[in-house]
């Protein structure tokens, strides 16, 4: 050991929940170090300069799946997050010229969906309350720490819950409803409410989005709901940006972290979990420098953590095997534009605030959107993909500076890519790739390829290389029926303790799982706390 | 002046006649009404070449419940069930380790020399092979009593029906965290996730896979489709009676048999009898009418067609309140499957391994890749009957010869997929049929050459046929999709899963209702009981 100092708990990541997890712990009082591989903070919610005097959203691109409840917790508008919730949620413009509109107003998203479909626009406002009633139940759900499938029986567990006051709480229809949807796709389950083809493809999206599914797999709805839990989404999903970029939130949970007295390190790599008798004791780091503390808190993805950094002899054969098949399959890529000036969408030309919100960019019927899922399950990549794109500098000025006045960030969030490319290495693939995203946007935005003056490809590969999630999935594990609640990220292991005593997981691959949500990290903190308070 | 019976039954298909024999030997007086001339439904045996019967539809018996064989005395009334061993599945030229004619991967009842094979592939493989099938008795043994579970409403307030459903979660709690989390799995995930856990031969999870996606408008990709790989275990583990292989006589053999026992047992069976509508009072079924307009009195009415034929087609309109009819609809169907019956003078030659062998009198699975199988799928799901289709063939001659002349044979093929709605561009299905058929004999013929010239008669049926012949909406042959969101408290609709209607006395005893399709038995069986128990409270 070459430092004396026992810290309360060790952070392995700064991830957003690492942070939040951090944050909690310190205000709660405890000793708190964080440690992140790379040089910066805010693993996914980033934002980097790609071009002199312009700034991007590297990764993620907006966070209004935030809860409430960790900004007000920890104060977190006080320690600089100013957010942005423009009035247009989505914009889903079509290659003919028309679009498809999500308002932050329902009456409006209405009035946009009347020329599509009279019945179309009569089925959104219930719909909407439908997302949002059964959202609810998974917000609710999504506090919980999932019940001990080990010690009491299951069905008593589930009884016992408070989980079983809210199910009752959402009446027969809704309790009926939610039990018959969860598993459901989500194609199936707007194509009950909707009639054409490209709405349906415009409110499934986020049933898929950064998933190896298609709209046509089971257990999508649930991934919808998810993404609407705790946020003010509705159907129409959130669209809210952090001003200087996601990573700005970072810098607000740093503030945050140190304000409370924890302290952070970047460029330290953790190599391993230390342990003795089957108790964590710390972290080794590359250095050979060993760390010691009460507990640590992992905020990588569960396979990495169980599989590369904890001693297998500690976990044993059986829960090592099953560590190693959680599934995380990525199929997403991130690509980040800068255009000399505001791309021209013939389908926005009427109102330039629709370009405000999320742009759903070959999203013109289920199947359609299905096709490019298909793609990646031989191991390629459709020639046109399926892009939710941004361009925050709309709303943001403050990511340009004046020397690069004029130019326009444009984020686009890419589905589906092949984790590895069964021919060839992403590295060979990724400016094809790059290219499929420009002309998959220049299907509505005309001549948009000829105004990039930078352009940023990030792939699987990237996002597993330089952000460390396995597989390049960044929910850490795939969102699916198999890895949900008691069984996320395995089942046994989902109350954000590991089988190390004294070890927490505290990232996307917990309950109740991935996106900018800070769940998870508050949730483990916690546990972590009650541990700590418990032993001593 | 009506006929008048304690209870009447739509439908002479398994299902229906089980429960007929079931409230016969409770001692009411039963009536059977079946629309075609033979009994059966989808588990029939008709001579469609002369000299050449077939399992029409329905092909194999693996789950047909031992209770369902003990309480009717099946085998006293002439079921026999005749094993088949062993599941082949043929390989491209030029592939595997055979190179030349193309490899096979051949797993058979024997366990050594099945794991000797899959060592040809893999070490790790044939060793995991042990391992997994251990486990996935552990699971079948656990889940199978779900099989005899009327399943309560999580919504309701009423615990007590629920009570069985503690009962498994006890057991559940019994289960090694290891069981639990695969048991979690097999309830969530695609099969090829699922199997890929274990192996990495492609052929040998292709061919497991897809037995996970019979009868489904899914892949083998698709989650909620690994639950259907422990049906073949659970058959395993019925150990007393021989559940894996061909009925003698045919799918229509089981058939007969229940009917025969159900007769015995006091039943009346009428074929040629379809019923047009039943007859309602207020809120209570009261009877049926025929097509020839006869009527027919009945203080219980059952139905063993699907819910939406039950619900939609013969309740006058308006009978069912506006919320209950829509949730009908949004029941799925989506028959996915079409069957090829071939009569031939020679039997196939297969390429891979050539001659007459033990090889063709078990499975002969055409699952050469899981991305064959993915394919077959992805045509499918914009539909396109698959060009390349998945086919589970069985030469059922070969262990019941009297199902064809002499040295003849009729070869079973069960076809996937063939969407029940094609892209209108297709045409319809009788536009498509041939076409079909052809896919099918040229997939054969990629492995089995001579299949054209030893073919003498060939019937091909799509789900539209299913449909017209059988009655099954859009040709789905568990009436109703296996999906996970259509299983359980949820089949047919919330809230209605315990074979009762919004109708008094009428109910449910298909496939429709839990547990699901296959030659099981155990809806009829359930619904009988249920009808049974809630006239003996009656009573009492």
């Amino acid at each position: 050991m070459t430092e004396t100092t026992v810290f309360d708990a060790i952070v392995v990541g700064a991830g957003h929940n690492g942070l939040v997890t951090a944050a909690y712990l310190a205000r709660a009082g405890r000793t708190v170090l964080v440690l992140e591989q790379r040089e910066r903070v805010g693993g996914a919610a980033d934002t980097s300069e790609i071009m002199p005097g312009v700034r991007v959203p590297t990764v993620a691109h907006t966070v209004g799946r935030l809860r409430p409840s960790v900004v007000r917790e920890l104060d977190l508008k006080r320690h600089g997050l100013e957010l942005i919730a423009p009035e247009v949620r989505a914009f889903a413009p079509q290659p003919d010229g028309r679009a498809v509109t999500l308002w932050r107003d329902v009456a409006e998203t209405q009035a946009s969906l009347r020329p599509w479909s009279e019945n179309d626009a009569r089925a959104y406002a219930p719909f909407d309350a439908r997302v949002r009633g059964l959202a609810k139940f998974l917000a609710d759900l999504g506090d919980e720490v999932p019940p001990d499938v080990r010690e009491p029986g299951f069905g008593d567990a589930l009884m016992g819950l408070r989980l079983g006051r809210t199910f009752r709480g959402l009446g027969r229809d809704d309790g009926r409803t939610i039990l018959r949807v969860l598993a459901m796709s989500v194609a199936d389950f707007v194509a009950e409410s909707f009639e054409s083809d490209a709405i349906r493809a415009a409110l499934a999206w986020r049933g898929v989005r950064h998933t190896a599914m298609g709209p046509w797999s089971a257990g999508t709805t649930k991934v919808l709901l998810d993404d609407s839990a705790a946020s003010d989404g509705g159907a129409s999903g959130e669209t809210v940006y952090a001003t200087g970029g996601p990573g700005a939130l970072a810098e607000a949970l740093v503030s945050a972290v140190r304000a409370a007295g924890g302290e952070i390190r970047t460029g330290v790599e953790v190599v391993a979990v230390t342990s003795m008798d089957g108790r964590a004791t710390g972290v080794a780091l590359a250095t050979g420098e060993e760390i010691g503390a009460r507990a640590v808190v992992s905020g990588l993805d569960p396979k990495r953590l169980l599989t590369t950094l904890v001693d297998p002899v500690a976990i044993g054969p059986s829960l090592r095997w099953r560590a190693n098949n959680i599934r995380t399959p990525g199929r997403s890529a991130k690509v980040n534009l800068v255009v000399d000036g505001l791309p021209g969408f013939p389908a926005a030309a009427s109102d330039p605030r629709l370009l405000r919100g999320r742009i759903l960019v070959g999203m013109t019927g289920i199947d359609q959107v299905e096709r490019v899922f298909d793609a990646t399950k031989y191991g390629t990549f459709a020639d046109e993909l399926v892009v939710e794109a941004t361009i925050p500098s709309l709303v943001d000025p403050s990511l340009i500076a004046p020397s690069a006045d004029g130019a326009h960030v444009l984020s686009a969030d890419v589905q589906w890519v092949p984790t590895t490319p069964r021919d060839g290495t992403w590295d060979d693939r990724r400016e094809a790739l790059g290219d499929a995203v420009v002309r998959t946007l220049e299907t509505v935005a005309p001549g948009l390829g000829g105004r990039v003056r930078a352009r940023q490809v990030i792939t699987p590969a990237d996002l597993e290389r330089d952000f460390g999630l396995t597989g390049g999935h960044p929910l850490h594990a795939e969102p699916a029926l198999d890895s949900f609640f008691a069984w996320r990220p395995l089942l046994g292991w989902a109350r954000y303790r590991m089988p190390l005593e004294g070890l927490y997981l505290a990232g996307s691959g917990a309950h109740p799982g991935g996106g900018v949500t800070g769940a998870p990290g508050r949730n483990a903190a916690r546990e972590v706390l009650a541990d700590l308070k418990r032993r001593r | 002046m009506a006929q008048r019976y304690d209870a009447v039954i739509i439908g002479g298909g398994h299902n229906g006649l089980i429960s007929a024999a079931y409230l016969a030997r409770a001692g009411m007086r039963t009536l059977v009404l079946e629309r075609r001339h033979v009994l059966g439904g989808a588990a029939v045996t008709e001579e469609i070449v002369p000299g050449f019967r077939f399992s029409v539809a329905s092909y194999v018996v693996s789950l047909l419940r031992p209770e369902v064989i003990r309480e009717l005395r099946l085998p006293e009334h002439g079921l026999d069930i005749l094993p088949l061993d062993g599941t082949f599945t043929p390989l491209p030229a030029g592939s595997g380790a055979h190179t030349g004619g193309g490899d096979y991967l051949w797993r058979v009842n024997d366990h050594g020399r099945t794991v000797r094979e899959l060592r040809r592939w893999s070490t790790s493989d044939a060793e995991a092979y042990e391992e997994y099938g251990q486990l996935m008795v552990e699971m079948a043994r656990f889940i199978k009593p779900i099989l005899g579970i009327v399943p309560g409403d999580p919504t309701d307030r009423d615990p007590r029906p629920l009570l069985p459903i503690a009962a498994l979660a006890r057991s559940f709690g019994r289960l090694t965290e290891r069981q639990q989390a695969v048991f979690v799995q097999l309830m969530t995930m695609s099969a090829a996730d699922f199997l890929d856990q274990w192996f990495e031969t492609d052929p040998l999870k292709a061919t497991m896979s897809a037995s996970g996606i019979i009868g489904t408008y899914q892949g083998i990709r698709s989650p909620g489709t690994a639950y259907v790989l422990l049906h073949h275990y659970m058959g395993e583990i019925d150990g007393a009676f021989r559940a894996w292989g061909i009925p003698k006589g045919g799918t229509g053999g089981v058939s007969y048999a229940i009917a025969r026992s159900a007769q015995a047992l006091g039943a009346e069976i009428r074929t040629e009898a379809p019923v047009a509508r039943i007859r309602t009072h207020g809120d209570r079924a009261t009877g049926v009418v025929l097509a020839d307009g006869e009527e027919i009195d009945a203080s219980v009415v059952l139905s063993s067609a699907d819910a939406k034929v039950t619900f939609l087609d013969l309740l006058a309109p308006g009978t069912l309140d506006a919320s209950f009819e829509e949730e009908v609809r949004r029941f799925k169907f989506r028959g996915s499957s079409g069957k090829v019956n071939l009569a031939v003078d020679r039997l196939p030659d297969f390429t891979c391994l050539p001659g007459v062998g033990e090889h063709l009198r078990g499975a002969i699975s055409f699952s050469p890749s899981m991305d064959d199988m993915e394919r077959a799928y992805d045509d499918a799901k914009y539909g396109h009957w698959s060009r390349k289709p998945y086919i589970d063939m069985i030469i059922p001659t070969l262990v019941d010869p009297q199902m064809a002349p002499p040295g003849k044979h009729v070869i079973s093929c069960f076809v996937q997929y063939a969407p029940y709605k094609l892209d209108p561009a297709l045409g319809t299905w009788d536009d498509n049929r041939e076409a079909f058929g052809d896919a099918v004999m040229d997939r054969i013929a990629e492995f089995a050459p001579n299949i054209r010239d030893i073919t003498i008669g060939r019937q091909v049926l799509t789900p539209l046929d299913i449909e017209r012949t059988m009655g099954l909406t859009e040709g789905n042959i568990f009436q109703g999709e296996l999906s996970l969101e259509q299983l359980f408290f949820n089949r047919p609709v919330p809230g209605y899963a315990r074979f009762r209607t919004p109708i008094r006395d009428l109910w449910l005893s298909g496939s429709s209702t839990h547990p699901g399709g296959g030659l099981m038995g155990a809806n009829g069986r359930l619904a009988a009981l249920e009808v049974l128990k809630s006239r003996g409270r009656k009573v009492a």
